[in-house]
């Protein structure tokens, strides 16, 4: 087990290097940063100075290299636009993306598993076709519509829910967390519900799916005709078998929930990650995008060893392959 | 994090919440859609700094609410006799935020400080050869030729404490990594920084012992950065700010159309133009013509400017809110010329009649290059543009991009004609002749933003006169002659004023300054 963790932490610096090297090569595209920089009166002998000690005008290998280098030295840099340390700003950041995501996670797991449960128990059922349709409506409009509405809905029109920010936050450690106040709840849902609805109608529409195929199994039809009671055969039996695949899926979809909250967190103003990589690219912000797109990498890479081991402690038959 | 402690933090999240429901006290919440970069009032020269920071330090000189300079750090000012420049008297009496006093040590440092190689700020004095301090409350500026501006010029000129500065580490501002004030300050101005988390939250409080009046009743200032139009919308809807800038057009009558909520309109300074390739000697996107640049004759230039209907995009696109541009700087600015306040209308005849007169009957077709996120509608404006040059056979083909790659493009000469959008910086109309009417010339740091590089050998000139006349009479015959040539050789096509559009509650007054600043010091909470 620890040497199987370690290969894979091994694995995910190549994956880091790889991403870096990819974003590298595109940031000469994304803009200047010096005239993002400097105002309109810097002269050009100013700008070009300043270009010249950014080490801009060197080749993008050799940016590539230097930021490479400095990352493996530990040293993250300091952001064009605040001057302050890449690692700083975005270790900031990390609490707000992870408690969101984490939250519409568990949002989109505590509703998808249940109704997914009873959709499959009676598929023919008013209140499935209507809990179908509803939730394919919610995937399809596109995240940023389904906060606005939300937010006009339950912010502007019935004053209920805060519109933007995180609220009430309290200090823990390093970690600052909205989790432990009223007012840091009330500012979490919106955005946890926008961000969780694509998860939970994937959840939902998974166990579905995997339920109902469990159901018709033999094992199920026998243990119905042994009179096993309902609540046992369907929740203890048929449910602990479908959660092999939703587990996975559902874990890897998490890393994207980290990666793509984005849009969530520039809707509601939410201090995270995203929020701050979006305010990068505008200001062309080359050292905190770098270093973004590279923590992003090593979620991914980080989540997906979790859902391995996830898999192999759920599903007996791979723990003894992989111990062969 | 102990349980006491946790309390507070819940009942403070408790009181806001409530606060956000009405009973405010003066506690004052807006929201803009940048975040300062910095709290340092020399690293970087750039509005939303300097609008935020001006909150916070002051200069020899300030802006009153219709832009007039009036004495602040300074009480009073005159040419020096003998030698060019400029002698500042010193108020005595003001305190820093710390409590330290200030003197002309400090504006000595300050401006070591603020023209060093490190500062962005530092094209503000390149006319200074020398600064002096006569005594603890008389200072000389010595200017290589006569400049009657050069107060003026100097307004954000933000004066920190030397002993402050200097014992802290920074005294030179923060190039590639942070330094003390980064996140700290430390001036005599109105209010002063209670905490700061850069792009999330930053709350001012007033400077107990200011020197001058205060005029607001405002007891804290939290200020959010909101970069998404609707959420800073809803925040203000929902009652969360009090006040919000800018908001976009579309959504002026939503605002209006809701008890409780105001639209605060003004007219910026900034210009909206065309410019063009002056010195190319071939277009880059035309598919017709490509051995030549027609745009290098007047006469087509004229076509261009005859071409555009202000009126129609005024009433389309802008809601009504302009107001169309004869000039570089608008009505309003000092040196504005009175005399050639008309611009060229609409007449689609008259265009087509000058591009057969250049040679070009059926017209030809060429690159527009526009903004997308830079100038209001900036988009909409340039297609509505295209298709109204179409109408008289100039065939527009439009690129737009974001503003973070654009001037790159202009820079490396990228177009045949494009989108620019100016803000006299010093509220006169030398400024824009100094950076997009004379010629390029890198050596004397003119023409710096003249993409096309119009040249002019009279408006070369002309520069250098006009900024060393101190006659406000013979001044304005030579920015009148100025405008002059430049109209008539349609050096640029002026569009529009646009317009700033702030919205608050009801209950906020505030003053809304043509340079875009927001002065809490103006603000009253009822």
């Amino acid at each position: 087990m620890a040497f199987f963790i370690l290969k894979r932490l091994i694995q995910s610096v190549f994956v880091m290097i790889a991403v870096a090297f990819l974003a590298f090569s595109l940031f000469r595209f994304v803009g200047d940063p010096v005239s993002q920089m400097t105002g309109v009166e810097t002269s050009a002998e100013d700008s070009a100075r300043l270009r010249e000690e950014l080490g801009l005008n060197d080749a993008f290998i050799v940016q590539f290299g230097r930021f490479t280098n400095n990352m493996l030295h530990g040293d993250f840099g300091y952001s064009y636009r605040t001057r302050q340390p890449v690692a700083d700003m975005i270790a900031a950041r990390i609490p707000a993306t992870l408690e969101l995501g984490t939250v519409a996670l568990l949002i989109s797991l505590l509703v998808g598993i249940p109704t997914g449960v009873y959709t499959a128990l009676r598929p023919r059922g008013f209140v499935t076709q209507a809990i179908l349709l509803t939730t394919l409506v919610g995937v399809s409009i596109p995240t940023f519509v389904i906060g606005i509405m939300l937010i006009f809905l339950f912010g502007v029109q019935l004053g209920w829910l805060p519109t933007f920010g995180r609220g009430g936050t309290v200090q823990i450690g390093g970690w600052t967390s909205s989790l432990f106040t009223f007012d840091g709840w009330r500012a979490l849902i919106l955005p946890a519900v926008t961000l969780g609805v694509y998860q939970l109608t994937l959840t939902m529409r998974l166990v579905r799916a995997e339920m109902m195929e469990v159901l018709r199994s033999d094992y199920i039809r026998f243990a119905t005709a042994r009179g096993i009671p309902y609540r046992s055969l369907y929740f203890r039996h048929a449910l602990a078998n479908t959660m092999v695949p939703v587990i996975t899926i559902i874990g890897l979809q998490f890393g994207g929930v980290i990666a793509f909250s984005i849009v969530t967190e520039s809707v509601f103003q939410w201090p995270g990650m995203g929020l701050l990589f979006l305010e990068s690219i505008r200001f062309v912000d080359i050292p905190v995008m770098g270093v973004y797109l590279v923590v992003i990498a090593f979620f991914f890479v980080l989540v997906n060893m979790i859902v391995d081991l996830l898999y192999v402690a759920i599903d007996p038959r791979l723990r003894v392959r992989g111990d062969g | 994090m102990t349980f006491a402690k946790l309390m507070k933090t819940s009942a403070l999240a408790g009181v806001l919440m409530l606060g956000a429901q009405g009973a405010y006290g003066e506690t004052f919440r807006w929201a803009s859609t940048t975040d300062p970069q910095t709290m340092d009032p020399h690293a970087v020269n750039a509005t939303p700094v300097l609008s935020f920071l001006n909150n916070i330090y002051e200069g020899l000189v300030r802006r009153g609410e219709t832009m007039e300079i009036e004495p602040s750090l300074a009480t009073s000012w005159e040419p020096l006799e003998g030698e060019n420049g400029w002698r500042f008297h010193l108020r005595e009496g003001v305190s820093f935020q710390d409590g330290a006093a200030f003197n002309a040590e400090d504006v000595m440092f300050s401006y070591q400080r603020a023209s060093d190689e490190a500062a962005d700020v530092r094209s503000w004095f390149s006319p200074v050869t020398e600064m002096r301090v006569v005594d603890d409350y008389t200072i000389e500026f010595v200017t290589n030729a006569p400049n009657p501006l050069f107060p003026d010029s100097i307004a954000n000129f933000m004066i920190l404490d030397k002993d402050w500065a200097q014992s802290n580490d920074a005294a030179l501002p923060a190039r590639d990594a942070e330094n003390f004030a980064t996140m700290n300050v430390n001036g005599t101005g109105p209010f002063t920084l209670a905490s700061r988390d850069p792009g999330v939250e930053t709350r001012l409080v007033p400077h107990a012992d200011w020197w001058d009046a205060a005029d607001h009743n405002v007891t804290e200032a939290i200020f959010t950065p909101i970069g998404n139009s609707a959420t800073g919308l809803a925040a203000l809807l929902s009652g969360e700010i009090d006040f919000i800038q800018p908001i976009p057009l579309q959504d002026v009558a939503q605002v209006e159309s809701r008890a409780g909520f105001k639209v605060l309109e003004g007219e910026e300074t900034r210009v909206i133009m065309f410019g063009f390739g002056h010195e190319h000697d071939k277009l880059l996107y035309s598919s017709d013509i490509t051995d030549t640049n027609p745009f290098q004759d007047p006469k087509v230039r004229l076509a261009a400017a005859h071409a555009i209907d202000i009126a129609a995009i005024d009433r389309v696109i802008m809601r009504g809110k302009i107001e169309p541009a004869s000039q570089l700087v608008p009505e309003g600015i000092s040196g504005f010329s009175k005399v050639h306040a008309e611009r060229p209308g609409y007449d689609p005849e008259r265009a087509k009649a000058l591009l057969a007169e250049a040679g070009y009957p059926d017209g030809f077709s060429f690159g527009l290059k526009c903004t997308n996120d830079r100038y209001i509608n900036d988009e909409a404006l340039c297609r509505a543009t295209a298709s109204m040059f179409a109408a008289v056979g100039l065939k527009a083909a439009l690129t737009t991009g974001p503003v973070r790659d654009y001037w790159t493009q202009l820079r490396a000469d990228d177009f045949d004609m494009y989108l620019l959008g100016w803000s006299p910086g010093t509220f006169d109309a030398e400024h824009p002749i100094r950076f997009l009417l004379h010629s390029q010339d890198d050596e004397k740091k003119l023409g710096s933003w003249n993409f096309g590089n119009y040249s002019n050998a009279r408006v070369d000139e002309l520069l250098p006169l006009i900024q060393q006349e101190i006659d406000p009479a013979a001044r304005q015959a030579l920015i009148d002659e100025l405008v002059g040539i430049t109209q008539e050789e349609v050096a640029y096509i002026p569009l529009y004023t646009q317009p700033l559009i702030w919205a608050a509650k009801d209950n906020i007054e505030l003053t809304q300054r043509a340079d875009n600043f927001f002065m809490l010091r103006w603000v009253t909470v009822n």
